[in-house]
């Protein structure tokens, strides 16, 4: 197992580094751990930022690489050093190496309390979220009175205390191994997901009530159970006043096509402006008014449940590509979550669009061309196995629905398609 | 400036140029200028501590140390940084308590701006904590949490507070303040033992 270690102090003589520096040797067969020096990082600056320096730098990649680190902290002032706060404030501003990463807190001083309302602030710091360390609770290891505690050769005296401090390591170690397992497995969100009900047997406010949703004609039906309008009647959009034939007219022309599924799962309208053969997802005229399930293979309803709980429950939009991704072809499933004007979850706009044609005449117009990325991580998406469909409304398209990479919840920035799509769209 | 008036020193906790914190104590020293003599202090342009064994302390921190003794009280106006004070504000009062006192016995006054809404409530405590380490010694206002989120929004274009609550709060705790100040003159019991054991853990002369 490889850690690093921070002794927090910039002095010359500490014993905070003499505690580092026994623990590395006295239990090398067991862990590696490197130790850090913090000498040589600047005081935080929000205006003259030096994340980009060598030292900075050199700390953001040994922590990043690293299955866990220990810091021994020395108490100034009820708390820790402004030296260690320094460095954790870097690491905290444009770089983040501690985010999710397991943290073991111990301490020396020269008095009684050993650094006990350092070690309580450091775990503090280390908890804010623009730090997000996971330290390991419990365990405290202060080690006070520390002119006394050591021998010539560096060791510590005690054997109590070196038991101790063996057994709070050794319970690190398997702290790191489950973090850090944490750490490797998504989030399972399937439990509340599964409680999305595809069969749409939830009725809402705009649920046209006694009129079979499987019916190939549910369109007509329900239209003449709502004295739905038609034809050259005028309706009222924000912001605009349209006929019935001029909306159609619009929404068919829109290069995308569109679904709208409501937030008891139904599926409630497509704009029908392509040819079926055509479509990106096929859909189907008998199928608008059907619940979810019934437009959907079995194998896909995990995924869509995934897609519309985590939009329900907050997350603005989820992308997922299309398999089969090549440099003419790059189709792209857009969901993105309705309200009303509460603020109340009012169902699913999905959009489905090659992105390539666009791509193309960009790079065209602008004089560029595309070219794979040396560094890009292959995106799961553009090779994605199919089990996870997700195709809100869709019939077998076979999207997967990896909520946890293709989401971004409010007010998070648009992602950066461009980066999506450089694993399996490049044209070079 | 009046004979009656109080001297304060306002520590601007952060070096950040443009730090809604130096803007409430500016406006502070503005608003409360008929009441008491308000000076603002930079915590830039000290080394990072390191705790030098020769016990040196650097003539920028002397220098402050020498404006905070002469003053009747310190107003500290804390950011907060990853749940806690500034690095640079702890790096001052870490070289403000090497060897030298300059807040022992001072009283002291805390606030604190965040662009956020939460209006820096842990720093504060963090700070209080540090204050009231023995080799800082100071006498903290109790029961004065004054803390100004939104920050961003909260100054009009000439440096005022524009919320009208937030301005009748730090009058009243202004006006709790300098009474303070009077009271604290009387707590001096503890203050020569602490000095004492300080000197001697330190080895300084006093």
């Amino acid at each position: 197992m490889k850690l690093v270690g921070i002794a927090g102090t910039v002095e010359e003589v500490s014993y905070n580094k003499k505690l580092l520096q026994f623990m590395a040797n006295h239990f090398s067969s067991q862990v590696d751990i490197d130790i850090l020096p913090i000498e040589g990082i600047p005081m935080f600056d929000q205006d003259n930022d030096q994340t980009e320096t060598q030292a900075v730098q050199y700390l953001n990649r040994k922590i990043k690489a690293a299955d866990g680190v220990i810091i021994a902290t020395p108490e100034h002032n009820h708390t820790i050093t402004a030296a260690l706060k320094s460095v954790i404030e870097w690491l905290s501003y444009r770089v983040h190496p501690f985010e999710d990463k397991p943290v073991m807190i111990v301490g020396a001083s020269y008095y009684d309390q050993g650094s006990s309302r350092a070690q309580l602030n450091l775990r503090q710091i280390l908890e804010a979220p623009g730090v997000n360390a996971v330290v390991m609770p419990g365990n405290e290891f202060l080690l006070a009175n520390v002119k006394e505690a050591f021998d010539a050769n560096g060791n510590l005296k005690d054997g109590k205390t070196v038991d101790f401090l063996a057994t709070t390591l050794l319970k690190f170690t398997k702290f790191v191994k489950v973090i850090n397992t944490m750490n490797d497995v998504p989030v399972q969100t399937d439990g509340a997901a599964e409680e999305e009900d595809l069969m749409a047997q939830h009725p809402v406010k705009t649920t046209v009530k006694d009129v079979d949703m499987e019916a190939d004609d549910w369109v007509e039906q329900a239209a003449k159970k709502t004295n739905a309008v038609d034809g050259d009647t005028y309706v009222k959009l924000d912001r605009g006043l349209l006929t019935v034939n001029q909306l159609n007219y619009f929404l068919n022309t829109v290069p995308l096509e569109l679904t709208y599924a409501d937030d008891n799962n139904q599926f409630i309208y497509y704009n029908r402006g392509q040819a079926k053969g055509k479509m990106l997802a096929p859909r189907k005229p008998g199928q608008t008014g059907d619940p979810l399930q019934k437009v959907h293979p079995d194998r896909a309803v995990r995924g869509v449940k995934k897609v519309i709980h985590a939009l329900r429950t907050g997350t603005d939009y989820v992308m997922t590509p299309v398999p089969g991704w090549t440099a003419d072809k790059a189709i792209i499933h857009y969901y993105k979550a309705m309200h009303d004007e509460n603020g109340n979850y009012a169902g699913v706009n999905e959009s489905v669009f090659d992105v390539m044609p666009v791509v193309k005449w960009y790079l065209k117009k602008s004089g560029q061309l595309l070219m794979p990325d040396p560094n890009a991580k292959t995106d799961a998406g553009a090779s994605a196995s199919v089990d996870d469909s997700a195709s809100a409304g869709g019939s077998d398209t076979g999207a997967s629905a990896s909520v946890d990479n293709d989401s971004a919840s409010t007010p998070a920035p648009a992602p950066d398609m461009s980066a999506d799509a450089g694993a399996g769209a490049s044209e070079s | 400036m009046s004979k009656e008036m109080k001297k304060f020193v306002a520590l601007v906790g952060t070096n950040t140029k443009d730090a809604t914190n130096r803007k409430l104590l500016q406006f502070m020293k503005q608003h409360f200028a008929g009441q008491a003599d308000i000076e603002l202090m930079e915590i830039t342009g000290l080394p990072m501590f390191d705790k030098p064994q020769d016990m040196h302390v650097p003539d920028r921190a002397q220098a402050m140390a020498k404006e905070i003794d002469a003053a009747d009280g310190v107003i500290i106006s804390t950011p907060e940084y990853d749940h806690a004070v500034p690095a640079i504000l702890m790096n001052a009062i870490e070289w403000l308590s090497f060897g030298i006192h300059p807040f022992a016995d001072k009283p002291v006054m805390i606030i604190g701006a965040s662009f956020g809404s939460l209006g820096t409530s842990r720093a504060q405590e963090h700070l209080r904590q540090m204050m009231d380490a023995p080799e800082v010694h100071a006498r903290i206002m109790p029961s004065s949490e004054y803390l100004v989120g939104q920050s961003l929004k909260i100054f009009d274009d000439e440096g005022k507070l524009n919320d009208t609550e937030k301005v009748a709060q730090l009058e009243a705790l202004f006006a709790d303040f300098q009474q303070f100040v009077n009271i604290s003159k009387e707590l001096w019991h503890s203050t020569q033992v602490d000095k004492e054991l300080l000197d001697n853990r330190n080895n300084i002369k006093a």
